[in-house]
């Protein structure tokens, strides 16, 4: 089957979900994927529009988005689009048993593992802000030997920032084994011990005298591996309290359950996923691409569809290659515009309230989300570019990134079978 | 009212090793330092324990105090020198004939210089480009500048010698024409008093100009900055020298799990560490000829120090200045006890601090004479204690963290992780830092950020370049109990900044990448920068 | 040591993601595995500098699913076969079993060589396993242990009369075709010669040397390599393509071998190298692979081995087995088996083998299906063993397709 309708180049969440799209609607897809895509250390939820160039929060991400500067890849969508595209991916979490929360006009406010706040449009239940601030009494709880999360911080911190709450911490003991040559405890360590009927009793029985009437319970991502909410169901009911989980850092349980849930979704519709396959090139005849080529260690493949969605991850996924001076989209060799001397590509702050110059280097594109060439000409008309390697955002300050994939994707993807 | 004898200003390699002398010889010191111990130049250069080869044809009295401190500083500073041998090879582009006086010359100074074939040099470094000519294997080593400072420190402390960090001297005071003390701030807390002594010697490197000017007196320094590249991983074993006249970007040093590229020589204000991707390129395209895959290997960070390069003719410039060192007698300038100390090389530091010592000591007096070249600047860990730390630390932990940490500080940490055995976790995967030894640094009275748990621990210095370990490191110390932890966001910025400097002009390949993800994790995740209204 | 640049063996481009650490089967089934970022680039930098005890190194299976999600290109699991073989340079082996399970074929060459030998053999391990002798020896009683043929392949091949057709390839079976399974080997001959294919085999291949690099004896698996690369290199310079039906094989010769080792030709003959069923599907491709099969009414169940998603070659046997008429076949999409060649076959590894493997023969035993379809020889007894399934390679499911 090396000839598809449409072929992905990537297996983050924009490559799946313009698979899920496609497929949906009738499509012969297949992914070609390097490596898991960043989608499972991402933190698992949609980030739309979290802040306004200015620095501003989001009220309304529709709203926003309607108002975005011409070379933001929401300006290539329009606001209608988006909305779809968010629906869309509520309605595939339904239908995979792992809804999330919110919608598309209104931004929440999660915890994060430091204990401040950082805005999200769609969320997993396990991680309802929204809860938290609903809450009387919250209730950080950490594990006493697990790495990557710090109660103490994360307590004062959201103490600082919610004055009118009662804080308290909580440290749940893990009774794991401890030696030289056991490894450290990871998010994911604690929840595969959750998963199992003794470590979930055990959570209960430390938790459950601490949790007074009207509580929220903050923690660390360890509600499970799986993308359902089996254990945030029956805790919620036995602790009688709302549990939060934090954005965290990786490894990341969050963005796993993500992953694995797009992956089965695209599967049960018969996407074919190709791993491993590093995508070096394409073939280009009178302005349309008729395959991409791979290499690994023995020899060239061709893969030919009849069309093309670029969803490579931009540089750290690898679909934009960062040189000395220079940067280029490899698969169809797009020489992205950028300064000769490296110390022009950012500014002084790594963190700051400007957007970084670097991040928002990447592939223009027209309306139709089809890449241009240096010289403003369509790289090729069956093509289109989706996600991170596109040019005209930072999700870094804006809080956008799996927003713009999800978009950007759907567009492509409902483009591509004929919706307007 | 705070009294001592000498005041030393300045916590680099100089000002530490004449507290260490003057401690050691009896005499009341006291080292106040601006910003934490090896924060400037002594940590910025390529970490090269010279063998002297280097300096052999054009400067023989300089390659034999290198040849001698070397093999001095290889027996009291055990914990901090690696000794890796250093090879010297000869490109087609160099003159053969240099090589032949070479050769000579190290046999005159005393260091060994063993010719090999080049078979037997790409065995020692397979990664030698195949078109150099020639190579010989000299007593060169690898020297931890960080460690050798709080080593060395440690050592003046068992003689009541003290070192006070982010304490800024404002004033020299003079009582008719003779020093009476020294006005300090003490930068965190902002608090200002006075210091007695009958004696300051400035021992601040490029600043000495800075800080003679607070007496009135002008001293001639001429920073050179020079920029240095760190490598993910050791492309080498040993140092590997340019076998030609000393220029830019001729020395590899393997330092730990890195490698260092060094350097360049450019005239530069005393306080800039900036380095500019041209100055990098033009260090990657010599140092190309050593190592013919340099592009391959991926940069971790570059860095700058300057060279205080001292001159009486204020016109002097650059490398040609004289390296030596000079000890300025202020007397000379109307005040007396006040003495600046300049140039001079990190290699030379002990002796450097032996000579200026002797006119301290005979101006105050004290004929007790040195001892620094005999005694070791911290105790080995012993047998047993190498075997308790092994028990306990993960996996390449122990041998790293006794380095480090030097005997006493090392059975401390052990303790922790004994009593608490989760502390063993790993704050740094990249270097390989527990949460003990975190733990253990940070409740130092001279820690006061994240970056200083660094220079101590080499937290942050390895592949991710923090991206990790600042959660971690932020985490373990964002405490109550914990007086210098108070505001978490600028405990990140300040560290995840100061890493961030370093990559910027190198910002290709995979160190992009690196920022991307730490930009994922720290604004994106974490919303280090962003603000939040929370409804 | 420095690391070798050549060989593309660098930790250089490993950003610490962690995305490896999600995904590995072993660290998901033990803390005493530190997880493949850790072992592999991480302390390979810090290898170069100290030398310690590192018990952790022992339980990496090499199943290379680490690489496989690795988006940087990290040939992670390379690194830690180096890192274990520099390893037992200067520490005792964990596990008396290394030695004879790297040198499997030394074992196969003996028992197949002496009539009957094999019946004792397999009679042998079944008392050995009741009376613990396999204990002592570090093999684990819970796994099942591969069988020994009463003949080998080799000798089987040489008995079939092919018709000779212009494709021409060279079969590559391994030991395990070879000594435990050759009726794999002899289903491939006959597949393909119905597909107007002649296979040639060459009696001077050794072992691929995949257990030994897994076992920790590179010195060992660097001799075979030598002899294989060149020959293999000389069949394709005859026109011939080559074709391994073990994906642990192919995945040596044609991946491993460039990354470990220098010789000359392995890049050239890299380029004419096919897993069986990946061959047959390239036919397929281009229109010329035989599709008169008979109906199959069986209930398949399809486990794709680590070795093979690693190739970056998809899942042949999806697309082709489904063209059977009548057929009915799922892919159980469940992750590592365990086994990884010889790993769980190890005392001391086994529990951690049969915990990655759970989930697979789950999925197994919950899809009802009468036989599970596996290219990689050790993964079909894993898959047996945790399940009780029966399982074949996809070659077998077409002969039968074929009514051969």
């Amino acid at each position: 089957m090396k000839k598809s309708d449409i072929l992905i180049i990537g297996n983050g969440i924009s490559g799946l979900f313009a698979a899920c799209v496609a497929a949906d609607k009738g499509k012969k897809v297949q992914i070609l994927s390097y490596g898991a895509g960043t989608l499972t250390i991402g933190g698992g939820i949609i980030d739309v529009l979290g802040y306004t160039d200015e620095g501003t929060p989001v009220a309304d991400p529709m709203q926003a988005i309607a108002a975005m500067d011409a070379k933001h890849p929401y300006a290539k969508v329009g606001a209608d689009t988006a909305k779809k595209a968010l629906d869309t991916f509520l309605k595939i979490t339904e239908e995979e048993g792992f809804p999330y929360i919110g919608s598309a006009n209104e931004n929440i406010w999660l915890p994060t593992a430091i204990g401040n706040f950082k805005p999200s449009c769609l969320v997993p239940r396990t991680m309802n802000g929204k809860a938290l601030i609903a809450a009387k009494n919250i209730l950080v709880i950490g594990f006493d030997t697990m790495k990557d999360f710090y109660a103490d911080m994360a307590t004062k911190n959201i103490a600082k920032r919610l004055p009118d709450k009662n804080v308290e911490q909580l440290i749940v003991e893990l009774k794991f084994e401890y030696e030289r040559d056991l490894r450290d405890i990871s998010a994911m360590d604690v929840a595969r011990w959750l998963e199992t009927e003794a470590g979930y009793r055990s959570f209960v029985d430390q938790v459950k005298s601490h949790v007074k009437p009207d509580t929220a319970i903050v923690l660390p991502p360890v509600l499970g591996l799986d993308p359902n909410y089996k254990i945030l169901d029956t805790l919620e009911k036995e602790l009688d309290c709302a549990l939060v989980e934090v954005s965290s850092l990786p490894p990341a349980v969050t963005g796993t359950r993500l992953t694995k849930m797009m992956t089965a979704y695209a599967k049960k519709r018969g996407v074919q996923i190709i791993e491993k396959a590093r995508v070096v090139g394409s073939e280009i005849i009178d302005g349309k691409c008729q395959a991409v080529i791979t290499e690994g260690f023995d020899r060239q493949r061709k893969f030919y569809a009849d069309q093309f969605i670029l969803a490579t991850g931009g540089v750290y996924g690898g679909g934009l290659v960062a040189k000395i001076g220079a940067m280029t989209e490899p698969v169809f060799n797009i020489d992205i515009d950028v300064p000769k001397v490296q110390t022009e590509w950012s500014h002084k702050d790594l963190f700051g309230d400007k957007k970084q110059i670097f991040a928002q280097f990447g592939v223009n594109v027209n309306s139709e989300l089809t890449p241009l060439a240096a010289d403003g000409k369509e790289v090729a008309s069956n093509v289109k570019v989706v996600g991170r390697s596109l040019a005209g955002y930072d999700f870094c300050v804006e809080k956008s990134g799996n927003g713009v994939a999800l978009i950007t994707a759907y567009k492509a993807a409902a483009a591509f079978c004929g919706e307007a | 009212m705070l009294k001592t004898t000498v005041v030393v200003i300045g916590g680099g390699a100089t000002g530490v090793g004449i507290l260490r002398d003057l401690s050691m010889r009896g005499v009341d010191a006291l080292l106040v330092e601006r910003d934490d111990l090896g924060y400037w130049t002594s940590s910025r250069f390529h970490g090269l324990l010279h063998s002297g080869g280097r300096y052999a044809v054009k400067d023989k009295e300089a390659a034999k105090e290198c040849i001698e401190e070397n093999t001095i500083l290889r027996k009291i500073g055990k914990q901090c020198v690696e000794a890796t041998e250093s090879i010297f090879v000869r490109a087609p582009e160099d003159s053969e004939e240099f090589e032949a006086e070479w050769v000579k010359s190290c046999k005159e100074c005393g260091i060994y210089a063993v010719p090999m074939s080049m078979d037997e040099a790409f065995k020692l470094e397979p990664n030698l480009s195949r078109k150099l000519l020639s190579a010989y294997r000299c007593p060169g080593a690898a020297v931890d500048g960080f460690r050798l400072l709080w080593q060395t420190v440690a050592s003046a402390n068992k003689y009541g010698g003290k070192a006070k960090t982010y304490t800024e001297v404002i004033g020299i005071e003079t009582v008719n024409g003779e020093v009476a003390g020294v006005h300090v701030r003490d930068r965190w807390t902002g608090e200002e008093y006075k210091i007695a002594c009958d004696y300051v010697i400035s021992a601040t490197g490029s600043f000495a100009g800075n800080v003679a000017h607070l007496a009135g007196i002008d001293v001639n320094v001429k920073p050179s900055k020079g920029t240095l590249i760190a490598f993910n991983h050791r492309i080498c074993n040993h140092v590997v020298h340019r076998l030609h006249p000393s220029s830019d970007a001729d020395i590899f040093v393997p330092h730990g799990s890195i490698t260092i590229l060094g350097t360049s020589s450019i005239d530069s204000a005393p306080d800039d560490t900036s380095s500019e991707t041209s100055e990098v390129l033009d260090m990657m395209n010599i140092g190309k000829v050593t190592f013919e895959n340099l592009y391959d290997y991926r940069i971790l960070r570059v860095f700058a120090g300057t060279r205080p390069l001292y001159s009486a003719d204020p016109n002097a410039k650059g490398r040609s200045a004289s390296r030596g060192f000079v000890a300025l007698d202020h007397a000379h300038d109307g005040i007396k006890h006040f003495m600046s100390v300049c140039g001079g090389k990190f290699t030379t530091y002990r002796l450097m601090a032996e000579k200026v010592c002797d006119i301290v000591c005979e101006q105050l007096g004290v004929n007790t004479a040195c001892r620094t070249a005999e005694e070791n600047l911290v105790d080995g860990p012993s047998d047993d204690l190498m075997n308790r730390a092994k028990a306990v630390f993960p996996s390449y932990g122990a041998e790293l963290a006794a380095s480090r940490l030097g005997n006493e500080k090392l059975e401390r940490v052990i303790k922790r992780i004994e009593s608490r055995p989760e502390t063993k976790e790993l704050v740094c995967e990249c270097e390989n830092v527990t949460l003990a030894e975190i733990e253990e640094i940070a409740s130092e009275p001279s820690s006061h950020t994240v970056s200083d748990l660094r220079r101590r621990t080499r937290l942050g210095m390895g592949t991710c370049q923090g991206t990790f370990c600042a959660y971690r490191s932020v985490g373990a110390v964002d405490k109550d109990d914990m007086p210098w932890a108070k505001d978490t966001v600028f405990l990140f910025k300040e560290f995840l900044e100061t890493r961030w400097k370093g990559i910027r002009p190198v910002l290709w390949g995979n160190m992009l990448r690196d920022i991307e993800l730490t930009r994922a994790i720290y604004d994106a995740a974490l919303n280090l920068s962003g603000v939040d209204e929370i409804k | 040591m420095a690391i070798n640049k050549h060989h593309a063996i660098d930790p250089d481009k490993c950003t610490a993601c962690t995305i490896c650490i999600t995904a590995c089967p072993v660290t998901a089934a033990t803390r005493k595995f530190r997880g493949p970022k850790m072992t592999g680039p991480a302390l390979t930098r810090l290898r170069k500098l100290v030398s310690d005890d590192d018990p952790m190194l022992d339980y990496c299976s090499n199943c290379k699913t680490c690489d496989l999600v690795c988006p940087s290109g990290v040939p992670i699991s390379t690194l830690n076969m180096l890192a274990k073989n520099e390893y037992y340079k200067t520490h005792p082996r964990k596990s008396p079993a290394d030695d004879m399970l790297a040198h499997s074929e030394k074992m196969g060459k003996l028992i197949t060589s002496i009539p009957l030998a094999s019946t004792f053999a397999n009679l042998g391990m079944t008392i050995g396993k009741s009376v613990g002798m396999l204990g002592a020896m570090g093999i684990s009683s819970n796994a099942k242990m591969p069988s020994y043929a009463s003949e080998s392949f080799i000798s089987k091949f040489k008995k079939i009369k092919q018709t000779s057709y212009q494709r021409k390839v060279v079969f590559f079976s391994g030991c395990f075709i070879n000594y435990n399974q050759p009726e794999v080997g002899v289903d491939m001959v006959k597949v393909y010669q119905k597909n107007k294919i002649e296979v040639a085999i060459d009696e001077n291949f050794v072992c691929c040397g995949s257990p030994m690099v897994a076992g920790g004896y590179i010195d060992d698996a660097r001799v075979n390599a030598a002899k294989n690369a060149k020959l293999l290199k000389a069949w394709v310079d005859k026109g011939y393509d080559i074709i391994t039906a073990c994906t642990s094989c192919g995945l040596m010769l044609k991946q491993e071998y460039q990354e470990l080792f220098d010789f000359e030709g392995m890049s050239e003959y890299a380029e004419h190298m096919y897993d069986s069923v990946e061959y047959l599907a390239k036919l397929h491709d281009e229109g010329e692979f035989n599709t008169e099969f008979a109906n199959d009414s069986t209930e398949y169940i399809y486990h794709a081995p680590c070795h093979l998603k690693v190739q970056a070659i998809g899942r042949p046997s999806m697309e082709l087995l489904p063209l059977v008429p009548g057929i009915k076949i799922q892919e159980a999409d469940a992750g590592c088996c365990g086994i990884s060649g010889s790993y769980g076959f190890k005392a001391d590894k086994n529990p951690i083998a049969m915990k990655v493997g759970a989930k697979l023969f789950g999925k197994i035993k919950d899809s009802h299906a009468e036989l599970g379809v596996c290219e990689c020889g050790t993964c079909r007894l894993q898959m047996e063993n945790g399940s009780g399934v029966p399982a074949i390679h996809p070659l077998t499911v077409l002969r039968k397709a074929y009514g051969l």
